[in-house]
């Protein structure tokens, strides 16, 4: 059910779900029309006075609350918006200046613009509104309908009735209120403001809030995309970083669902004795946090680590050295193009197979068993159960999931970030003029131009380019898999 | 054929002590340096010569850079106030988008799916600012605040399990005139244990397993501000691995043990609520 809830969210009804969502908009919208039209001379008053409608019908505690919102909208939009919403055309005009005062023997920083603030604090002021908004022809529909219900002489729920309601058929109201707040201010905000800074030259050298930054329109985008002359390369970068992103994400999905599919299915088989036992260890090595094996094993496959000294003691590293696979006398795991990108992907497989065999075994243990059994009566080999049995209820119940996966694996930050950085450095020139690495994912790449490079218009530039990448392959996805709808099948 | 089988069945035997002995390698090295006499990393043996309890005094002692105890602390604190407050949202969530019927939960959920699909790392940027602006950075407030405000967004998990709870359970209780947040809490909450119980454990696991957003907030340099992650981080600079590779062994171990303990039980539960939704809807 969990499955084809985000299935049914992200695709089957998209169509459907379109229209309601902006015809109900529309109807909100002529609800509200048809509200201020028809409403008596409270209703339409309520427009400007929030007030007036629940007056007319002496309900105080309303009115009161509802006016003091108004009052609070209201000081908010003269005391603190257009200090900023005015600027958000230029994002500031005063650079900070600071003067030595010689009567106080300290330096007097004038009166500048901060222009991330200002950005920041527009779009938190336009949230506002558009809420304040949506509230005042919320208030207009029901103060028209408390018209209506006077005039058929029905009881008018009083503000009693209205707390009882919040715990009744409105809990929602009260469950979302809180959750939602939060994700407006820590989710949905943050996403705008970076929207917007990939349209401006938050740099480096426009850094507030010593500096202002200001709009440039596309130019980050024609940069990232090849046109920007010949000392930038974000365009070369670019291609290469998302080449290896899509090449990461397809084989560290894939072989971990099979690893781990294999592996529950060696485990759960009859003839292997004390399956808990097996389970139980490999657990153990996802149960200690990432972060402390991914720095370990990075330890483990350093230059001069452990594995170098065993393999060199073995005679492997001579061997390999021989043949010029290898320049120096160790093994870069870590270090070089090629050898890195390898053993990231099997550092990968360490982590995520017991993860998936996890997975696995609760969906297995739900196998259709009388298919199965009555397959191998008919003679059925292994392989046969296994091709035509078992994967396809596998993909069925897991297909959703696999796709989550992949793109999880797109921002998968913690697995090249721990195991690569301090230790990986580039010796392609274009690469290293853009702050990229081969071994970079989008999502390490942005991380470090913001963190080391303080490049924030690319960073918002990937980031955005990074949202659009997912969205299309879950989409496409989504699309592809409820083409073919088995829900059937299984049920 | 009795032989036959036999000579299979030790052979799946030893396939899988290869197998768990590849998986348990960095397990084993972890633990075995963490008792290592020598400070910086063996490069030269993969069990350590001498074996000393040290590395583990030398976590609670007064040293700054290895001073596991504040962070430890810390980290728990802001564990403690994450768990009961991301809890409460992702479940809240769940409960209002599985059983209330509204209007708007459509819309709602569609930009919950699509605001997942913004990387965390991008947006971790401009909530640095906002926190910067509300002056929070390198406060631990600011930092739960980060883990806690958008944990609503995680709510699909608990929502496929509520979706399996018979619904003429609760048209039951409304004929006996319990109210919805009645319902809520005396039936509801109760027959979805599973799913809470997970829901618990891996709000509680985040700021022990979080690495990006403790790093970007709490960037002082004070190392007694840090959490777990952030203090073993440190510890590997390149200037400071040769004298405390041990020690951080001895701390990832420290630490693996709770998480380990909480892992264990809430895998069962995760299989139990993942799978038992699938299946059952």
């Amino acid at each position: 059910m969990l499955f084809n809830g985000v299935i049914k969210m992200t695709t089957t009804d998209t169509s459907a779900k379109k229209e309601t969502f902006l015809s109900s908009l529309g109807g909100f919208f002529k609800d509200f029309i048809a509200a201020v039209a028809k409403g008596d001379f409270f209703v339409k008053l309520s427009v400007i006075w929030w007030g007036a409608g629940y007056i007319r019908r002496k309900q105080f505690i309303r009115t009161l609350l509802i006016t003091a919102l108004e009052a609070a909208v209201i000081l908010f939009s003269i005391y603190f918006a257009p200090q900023y919403i005015t600027k958000l055309g230029t994002l500031g005009t005063v650079k900070m200046e600071s003067v030595f005062n010689l009567e106080t023997m300290k330096y007097d920083v004038n009166n500048y613009d901060d222009s991330f603030q200002i950005l920041l604090f527009s779009v938190i002021s336009i949230a506002v509104w558009v809420v304040a908004l949506f509230i005042l022809m919320k208030n207009v529909i029901a103060v028209y309908n408390l018209q209506l219900k006077s005039k058929r002489g029905e009881h008018l729920n009083s503000f009693v009735d209205d707390l009882n309601a919040l715990l009744n058929e409105k809990f929602h109201v009260t469950l979302l209120t809180l959750p939602v707040l939060g994700i407006v201010l820590f989710s949905v905000i943050p996403i705008f403001v970076l929207i917007l800074v990939a349209f401006t030259n938050y740099d480096q050298q426009h850094m507030p809030p010593a500096e202002l930054f200001t709009w440039t329109g596309l130019t980050n985008f024609i940069n990232l995309f090849g046109g920007g002359g010949l000392s930038i390369t974000f365009g070369y970068s670019f291609v290469r970083v998302l080449l290896w992103t899509l090449i990461w994400s397809l084989f560290a999905t894939f072989t971990t669902f099979f690893g781990g599919v294999l592996l529950s299915l060696f485990l759960r088989n009859k003839r292997t004795k004390l399956p808990k036992l097996w389970r139980s260890l490999f657990v153990v090595t996802i149960a200690v946090p990432q972060f402390v094996t991914l720095l370990l094993v990075r330890n483990f496959f350093a230059n001069n680590g452990i594995a170098n000294t065993m393999l060199r003691d073995i005679g492997i590293t001579q061997v390999l050295q021989n043949i010029g696979l290898i320049p120096s006398d160790y093994i870069p795991f870590l270090s070089a193009p090629g050898w890195a990108h390898v053993m990231i992907i099997l550092i990968n497989i360490w982590i995520g197979v017991p993860y998936q065999m996890l997975i696995m075994t609760g969906v297995l243990s739900n196998l259709p068993e009388e298919q199965i059994e009555s397959a191998s009566i008919d003679g059925a080999t292994k392989w046969q159960t296994f091709r035509h049995i078992t994967m396809p209820y596998v993909l069925f119940v897991t297909g959703p999931s696999l796709v989550t996966d992949f793109v999880k694996n797109i921002n998968n930050f913690n697995v090249i970030y721990l195991l690569t950085q301090d230790v990986y450095t580039t010796t392609n020139q274009a690469l290293a003029n853009s702050q990229a690495r081969e071994v970079d994912l989008l999502v390490t790449w942005l991380f470090r131009l913001t963190q080391e490079y303080y490049n924030y218009k690319m960073a918002s530039v990937i980031g955005i380019c990074v949202f659009v990448l997912c969205s299309v392959i879950t989409l496409v996805a989504f699309g592809l898999m409820t083409r073919g709808d088995k829900e059937g099948v299984y049920n | 054929m009795k032989t036959k089988q036999l000579i299979k069945d030790i052979l799946r035997h030893v396939v899988l002590v290869l197998l768990v002995s590849f998986w348990l390698i960095p397990i084993v090295w972890l633990i075995a340096t963490s008792f290592s006499a020598y400070p910086g990393r063996n490069t030269s043996n993969f069990f350590p010569e001498q074996l000393t309890l040290n590395n583990y005094i030398a976590l609670f002692g007064s040293d700054t850079v290895a001073n596991f105890k504040a962070w430890f602390m810390n980290t728990f604190k802001i564990a403690c106030v994450c768990c009961v407050v991301s809890t409460l949202f992702t479940i809240m969530v769940a409960y209002a988008t599985s059983f209330s019927k509204f209007k708007a939960r459509k819309p709602m959920m569609n930009i919950a799916v699509i605001l997942n699909l913004f990387p965390g790392v991008l947006s971790m940027i401009s909530v640095y600012f906002i926190l910067k602006a509300l002056n929070l950075t390198n406060t631990h407030f600011g930092l739960t605040l980060v883990y806690c405000a958008s944990s609503g967004l995680g709510f699909l998990i608990a929502k496929g399990f509520f979706d399996t709870v018979p619904r003429s359970l609760c048209e039951a209780a409304k004929l006996d005139g319990a109210s919805q947040a009645r319902t809520f809490f005396t039936i509801i909450m109760p027959l979805s244990k599973p799913i809470i119980v997970y829901t618990i454990i891996s709000s509680f696991l985040t700021p022990w397993t979080d690495f990006v957003f403790a790093k970007m907030i709490l960037n002082s340099g004070i190392s007694d501000m840090w959490t777990v992650s952030i203090g073993l981080y440190n510890m590997l600079e390149r200037s400071l691995i040769n004298s405390y590779f041990s020690i951080f062994c001895a701390g990832g171990v420290i630490v693996s043990i709770p998480i380990s303990i909480l892992f264990v039980i809430m895998q069962k539960f995760y299989v139990d609520g993942i799978t038992g939704g699938a299946v059952k809807g």
